[in-house]
């Protein structure tokens, strides 16, 4: 369909509105980063600080283990993410392409699981850690996390196998391929985008906990993630909210360049079992 | 959809076993990290303790963790509050998740750059967005204040996170700024598997652009929708992150939703037999409305 000029220019305008003002927030971020604790303490606010502060991001950098809590998030979510992978991926195949008996049932349980509230599987992790020493540790992330990720990526890589026609399998084996085999070489390699894009998505999930990461490391500052040291800028009285932005934007940025990866396989991802 | 028949070409037998193998770390892990923490709780749950010291010895069977949450005030607040927010966040994900997949799904120049841009708050960590409305509702210099006063609608600064309905609509618009991308990416997904043919006929047939979005767009997006909804009700019911960091259930308990009540009497409190029994009531919860949203389509989950 041909649209007018004038309907053209009512669509661009809707869309740059539109955006705009969903993407405020993200903006207003930005400039609280940049401008100087003056500025911020004045108003009418200004809606762009008079000398950029760059400085505030080295500055929060050097002062704030921010360092750290990036790679206490990563190593929580590598060692989570992995742990989970090679868990989903065998049972998502399983699940994919094999009849077994009890396997549905799994199957609904592991989607049940999906519905936990973590206020819930909190508690008991608790007690196990504490009885097993892991507070503290990471290693107790690597494991909470799994909780969260498994019954994500089991369903998501189901659903990805599933559009992979049985065929290149079945030919493989004509070939003298065993069912093993047929896995591991042929249907595991042609899966690489869609095994990439769940662990990719299954990385966001481990990054963004809160709760876990609160109750079992509050007291073990050297193992602080990204998400629970800046909570703890987060000042009762007095905050610097210029500092708090730019540890903030630190915190983002990874999660965002993932996204804008991910985002062309997440349409298709998320939504691969919804529509049958 | 056709059952494909299971894999025929080798011997039956070996692919069973096979099967069966490739499920075994699924099972053992989720026996180990989720189930057996479950029973836990359920077991503590009807025990009067404290801490959750598991090598201690099992306190005697009893209904009062469950008596004292049925009878208590709190928790009946909770669920009030919890059923305010989800109504209201879901709601409102809804319109603008379906408005802005529609929008973008429009044809026009830099429309990959728009898509990427109204689906943006998915990718801000929980945190970071809590930080982001903290600020902006600030009782001191926040950007919310000075535009109420510009626009005439207070006269003096408002303190928003100690008034129990202000607090309430700042965890509420926080959580559908993070919650409606979600929407926005599942619709626009069911939007592109509409095949153009059936506008193309309805045209043909003279419908306008109503008639079409009503009798075309919305039916195909039902399924899609149907299971966004449920998910984005969980998303809120479970949510923890958001309320805990920016009012921790204050003021007066006026955010406190059931997640935050069981953690806070866990972690709080140290209540652990008590919030192990709020806890559960919650998943009770969680699961009879997935099933009873989704209804006979419990399978289109997945």
């Amino acid at each position: 369909m041909k649209r007018t000029r004038l309907q053209s220019l009512i669509l661009y305008g809707v869309v740059v509105l539109t955006c705009a003002f969903l993407l405020f927030p993200v903006y207003w971020l930005i400039v609280t980063a940049l401008s100087t604790s003056a500025e911020l303490s004045r108003l009418p606010p200004s809606f762009w600080p008079e000398a950029p502060q760059w400085g505030t991001f080295a500055k929060v950098f050097a002062e704030r283990p921010i360092p750290l809590w990036l790679l206490n998030s990563t190593l929580a979510a590598l060692g989570s993410v992995s742990l989970s992978m090679v868990v989903s991926v065998l049972a998502g195949y399983s699940l994919s392409r094999f009849s077994v008996r009890g396997g549905h049932s799994l199957g609904l349980f592991i989607l049940t699981a999906k519905m936990l509230p973590a206020t819930l599987l909190v508690i008991p992790l608790f007690g196990i850690f504490r009885q097993v020493g892991l507070i503290g540790s990471l290693w107790s992330l690597v494991i909470a996390h799994a909780t969260l990720i498994i019954p994500f990526t089991t369903w998501m890589l189901k659903g990805y196998f599933d559009t992979i026609p049985r065929e290149l399998e079945q030919s493989a084996m004509v070939d003298g391929c065993s069912p093993l085999s047929a896995m591991v070489r042929v249907i595991l390699p042609i899966s690489t985008p869609g095994l990439a894009a769940t662990a990719l998505y299954a990385f966001v999930l481990s990054w963004s906990d809160y709760a876990y990461a609160r109750t079992f490391l509050t007291n073990q500052q050297g193992s602080w993630t990204a998400n629970l040291g800046i909570t703890t800028m987060k000042g009762e009285y007095v905050t610097d909210w210029n500092e708090v932005s730019a540890a903030a934007i630190f915190i983002a940025v990874p999660i965002i360049v993932i996204y804008l990866f991910l985002e062309r396989y997440l349409v298709g991802g998320l939504t691969a079992g919804a529509e049958k | 959809m056709p059952r494909i028949p299971s894999l025929d070409l080798a011997r039956p037998s070996r692919q069973h076993w096979l099967g069966y193998i490739l499920l075994v770390p699924a099972v053992l892990l989720v026996a180990l990290i989720i189930v057996y923490p479950l029973i836990v709780s359920l077991d503590l749950s009807f025990q009067q303790v404290k801490l959750a010291r598991l090598d201690a010895p099992r306190k005697a069977f009893t209904l009062a963790n469950y008596e004292r949450l049925f009878s208590s005030r709190d928790f009946w607040m909770a669920c009030w509050v919890t059923l305010k927010l989800t109504v209201i966040v879901t709601s409102a994900c809804l319109v603008m998740g379906l408005g802005t997949a529609l929008l973008v799904n429009n044809r026009f120049k830099g429309r990959n750059l728009a898509r990427l841009a109204v689906a943006l708050p998915w990718a801000v960590p929980e945190v970071i967005a809590t930080v982001i409305f903290a600020w902006i509702f600030d009782s001191s210099f926040g950007l919310m204040n000075w535009l109420f006063i510009r626009l005439g609608l207070a006269n003096g600064m408002i303190n928003w996170f100690s008034d129990p309905t202000a607090a309430f609509w700042v965890v509420a618009i926080t959580m559908i700024w993070k919650g409606y991308p979600f929407v926005s990416i599942m619709a626009l997904a069911g939007l592109q598997s509409i095949p153009s043919d059936f506008y193309s006929a309805a045209k043909v047939d003279g419908a306008n652009a109503f008639q079409r979005f009503r009798y075309i767009t919305l039916p195909s997006l039902m399924p899609v929708l149907g299971v966004t909804l449920v998910l984005v009700v969980l998303w809120v019911f479970r949510d923890f992150s958001i309320v805990k960091v920016l009012t921790d259930g204050g003021p007066l308990k006026a955010t406190q939703t059931l997640s935050i009540m069981t953690y806070n009497e866990a972690f709080g409190f140290f209540n652990f037999g008590y919030a192990s029994a709020i806890g559960i009531v919650t998943l009770i919860i969680c699961v009879a409305t997935s099933l009873l949203m989704l209804g006979r389509e419990t399978k289109s989950m997945y």
